[in-house]
């Protein structure tokens, strides 16, 4: 199963690389309002993943035949708060998590130190987790 | 518009589009797991700390899937740029190159903080562009729908502050 995640994230890594979805232009140009390009894959990704995801609800077995189990996210206030800082961090360094690690992949090196800020924000979370969870009304651990 | 890699043409918004909403499904019809790339980070955490926040169930139980994952990302950025004309390192950054500038030293700091805002954005929203704007979107999850707002809202506003009043 090891080998098929990673042939998974390899394909998935290989069409954000091609397609913009990890390319620091395209993502200022799709904040900018100045190229459809992101908007048409997350668009289309989330229209084609919708009915699947119906479909695959209502047949309700995995292909080993054991059910489908889908954790529902919690709705909190870290939902408005933590959205707005991560849009302004993707802005900033015009990649999100998954294309974080595409670009440094891809062997542009200031990724490194994205990708070294964001291990360091996600630290920062667990640290002050019981203060953020009082604040933001967190799930309890 | 061209990519900053190998100035290459990208491949057509439906057709990647397409492959994210199929290997989207596969996950979660192979090995029953929810697309979430965000957790990533916490799962690299939890390799090297105690803390008790990185070791619940949510994080540890996906680690298996999401680590063999993730190096598949880099994988795939590397076979790209490899097979598109020779993987090389580089430092180019298209308009911010243009724009900003900075320096050497000014854009790994640049790229730091905007890392620091990523990592306790999405920790703090419970998830990022693949968890929420793909699948929790998908699924119909209103916690999905008011995070995707707020993330195309926070970047919406920070990249016209930095291209159109700052730079």
């Amino acid at each position: 199963m090891i080998l098929l995640y990673a042939a998974l994230g390899t394909i998935f890594g290989f069409v954000l690389s091609r397609s913009g979805a990890a390319d620091y232009n395209f993502i200022q140009s799709m904040f900018l309002f100045t190229s459809f390009q992101l908007y048409g894959i997350i668009g289309t990704a989330v229209a084609l993943t919708l009915p699947g995801l119906w479909l695959l609800k209502k047949y309700g077995r995995t292909i080993g035949g054991t059910p489908i189990t889908i954790d529902m996210k919690p709705l909190n206030r870290g939902n408005v708060a933590g959205g707005l800082l991560f849009g302004v961090g993707w802005s900033m360094a015009g990649m999100c998590p998954g294309p974080i690690l595409v670009n440094i992949g891809e062997g542009k090196l200031y990724a490194i130190a994205a990708v070294a800020g964001a291990l360091t924000g996600a630290a920062l979370v667990g640290v002050l987790y019981p203060r953020l969870q009082k604040a933001f009304h967190l799930p309890k651990m | 518009m061209i990519l900053i890699l190998h100035g290459l043409p990208p491949v057509h918004w439906a057709a990647a589009g397409a492959v994210i909403a199929i290997i989207t499904l596969l996950l979660l019809f192979l090995a029953n797991k929810r697309l979430g790339l965000s957790t990533g980070f916490e799962d690299i955490c939890s390799l090297v700390t105690p803390l008790p926040h990185f070791q619940r169930k949510a994080v540890v139980s996906g680690r298996g899937w999401r680590l063999p994952f993730l190096a598949g990302l880099l994988l795939g950025g590397f076979l790209s740029a490899a097979l598109a004309g020779g993987w090389s390192p580089t430092l180019a950054l298209g308009m911010f190159d243009q724009r900003i500038g900075f320096g050497v030293a000014g854009k790994f700091a640049w790229m730091f903080a905007g890392g620091l805002f990523i990592g306790f954005g999405t920790r703090l929203g419970n998830g990022c562009t693949s968890g929420h704007g793909i699948f929790g979107l998908s699924n119909l999850e209103f916690s999905s729908l008011v995070t995707t707002v707020a993330f195309m809202l926070g970047g919406i506003v920070t990249t016209n502050l930095i291209y159109r009043v700052l730079f």
